[in-house]
């Protein structure tokens, strides 16, 4: 196959993936706690190119990597409501070992336990479940000590990834990795009480990015046409005798 | 190309569902003992394109995968139960609970529902009931000849007779408390009824250690709808509606040019 028009497919291909990546962040832009997830190109490298013509290369979306920089963070009042202020997870007890999330969106189970919105209780440091008593005020302090009436009740397990590629996204805003590559939090990290993160995927942004995504699957269609033109010409007028 | 074209359908969709709610918050924002509610949104499952630890050479293996998102769902609206503002109308029968406590009313059907609207009138019996016509519990009657209704913090109602200087009781208003308030099921109305995840009331006496909040007569609780936040909270379910939209548009697009690649 003409390498040209391989090439230009390939980016073709590769773009379509881009939008896709795109549109669920802009899907997910109201999504609290959401990290959105940018594209990574790796060359694919034709044998030819192996030999010395580095023209020869496909553009190809390898992996996707997880843009884990802090969202913006909004009082909302309610006591339940904890947004982490620097790197760093919540950990809850899902169905088949630990899970991660910065959606700190808490709240009491009917049997007083601490939950997340799913129902899966927050892990505690300790390991013992946290049980709180609805009718009295509750203090979390900036490194997840619960404390209530004078009582400290326990400390919510926060964990940290050192490798972000360790995280795998698993749907409703949690994440799954090796709980024994998690590290402690950093120093700087504080459980914020009664603020909760945004998404961090911008509308504003995704537009500007999706302008750029059409244009260059525009550029990469102009190229295949090109490529087919020339394909035509020497066809025709080359053969002409 | 499709997987686009339906993250973006399932952004809007939620966009919608917020711009619901919010309306329904601002339409309240008047209404005595409304609480608001805040919608909360998940992302949706992700699909695998390069498994994590695929072979990308006979010694090599990927680090990482390309998971390919689907979208966002609506979670839940939650109801946000921060302490809406008092407004004094000295009216004997207005009634604010300082604290997390409801006030137990009786339905037509008989079964028992919770309000945090205090707006209470007497029925024609001289019963204290809602302004649809459900009586208190426990029933606090005030025969026709009563007066100077007082009620105090810890929900003692006293009337006076005429001619006489004597203070008469009427009973003590009780309340509720739910350990997960945010989990009851509202039914209209301003009224809550239990579900398994607010679990069952626990009832006790205004001002007690149970933590139920104590009373203060004359006093309503206006809704706790912040109108500020519910414009801002609406200009970005707004701009987030839009952003969705062009995504469908730019998939479209794309498709065309893919279309005309063969002439």
């Amino acid at each position: 196959m003409d390498p040209m028009i391989a090439i230009a497919a390939s980016g073709l291909r590769a773009r379509m993936e881009s939008l896709d990546l795109l549109a669920n962040n802009i899907a997910n832009v109201s999504t609290g706690g959401y990290k959105a997830d940018r594209e990574f190109y790796s060359l694919y490298l034709g044998s030819e190119a192996q030999e010395g013509d580095a023209s020869n290369t496909m553009p190809v979306i390898e992996r996707q990597w997880t843009d884990l920089s802090q969202g913006l963070v909004h009082a909302t009042g309610n006591p339940l409501d904890l947004a982490l202020a620097g790197s760093g997870f919540f950990t809850v007890q899902g169905p088949n070992g630990p899970l991660y999330t910065r959606n700190g969106n808490f709240h009491l189970a009917s049997d007083g336990r601490l939950t997340a919105p799913d129902g899966y209780p927050a892990q505690t440091v300790s390991g013992t479940a946290l049980t709180l008593s609805a009718s009295q005020p509750v203090e979390i302090l900036g490194d997840g000590t619960v404390r209530q009436g004078g009582a400290t009740l326990g400390q919510i397990a926060l964990a940290d990834f050192t490798d972000p590629a360790a995280l795998v996204k698993q749907g409703s805003n949690y994440f799954v990795a090796d709980p024994a590559a998690s590290t402690a939090v950093p120093a700087g990290t504080s459980v914020q009480q009664g603020q909760l993160e945004d998404s961090n995927a911008g509308a504003a942004e995704g537009a500007v990015r999706l302008v750029a995504v059409m244009r260059q699957f525009e550029m990469m269609q102009k190229a295949v046409l090109m490529g087919d033109e020339m394909n035509k010409q020497a066809i025709e007028q080359v053969a002409k005798v | 190309m499709i997987r686009a074209l339906y993250s973006a359908a399932s952004g809007m969709s939620a966009q919608e569902t917020n711009v619901e709610n919010i309306a329904n918050n601002l339409a309240n924002a008047s209404t005595v003992g409304y609480k608001s509610r805040r919608a909360q949104f998940e992302d949706l499952m992700y699909q695998s394109v390069v498994q994590p630890g695929a072979s990308s050479g006979q010694q090599t293996v990927m680090p990482t995968g390309l998971q390919l998102g689907l979208g966002t769902r609506t979670a839940s609206n939650e109801l946000i139960f921060s302490q809406g503002a008092f407004s004094e109308t000295d009216n004997p029968f207005d009634i604010v609970i300082q604290g997390n406590g409801f006030f137990q009313v009786q339905q037509a059907s008989g079964t028992l529902a919770y309000t945090r609207a205090g707006q209470f009138h007497l029925d024609k019996s001289g019963n204290v009931c809602t302004l649809d016509g459900d009586p208190l519990v426990p029933q606090i009657t005030i025969p026709p000849d009563g007066q100077h209704v007082t009620i105090a913090t810890d929900g003692t109602v006293s009337y006076t007779l005429p001619n006489q200087t004597a203070t008469q009781q009427a009973g003590q208003i009780q309340l509720a408390s739910f350990q997960n308030p945010a989990g009851l099921n509202s039914i209209g109305q301003n009224l809550f009824t239990p579900t398994d995840a607010s679990g069952e009331p626990t009832v006790g006496s205004p001002g007690g250690a149970e933590g139920m909040g104590s009373l203060m007569q004359g006093y309503v609780e206006q809704s706790n709808v912040s109108i500020v936040n519910e414009f801002i909270n609406l200009i970005q379910a707004q701009r987030g509606y839009e952003a969705n939209s062009k995504v469908v548009t730019a998939a479209d697009q794309m498709y065309q040019t893919v279309n005309q690649l063969t002439r």
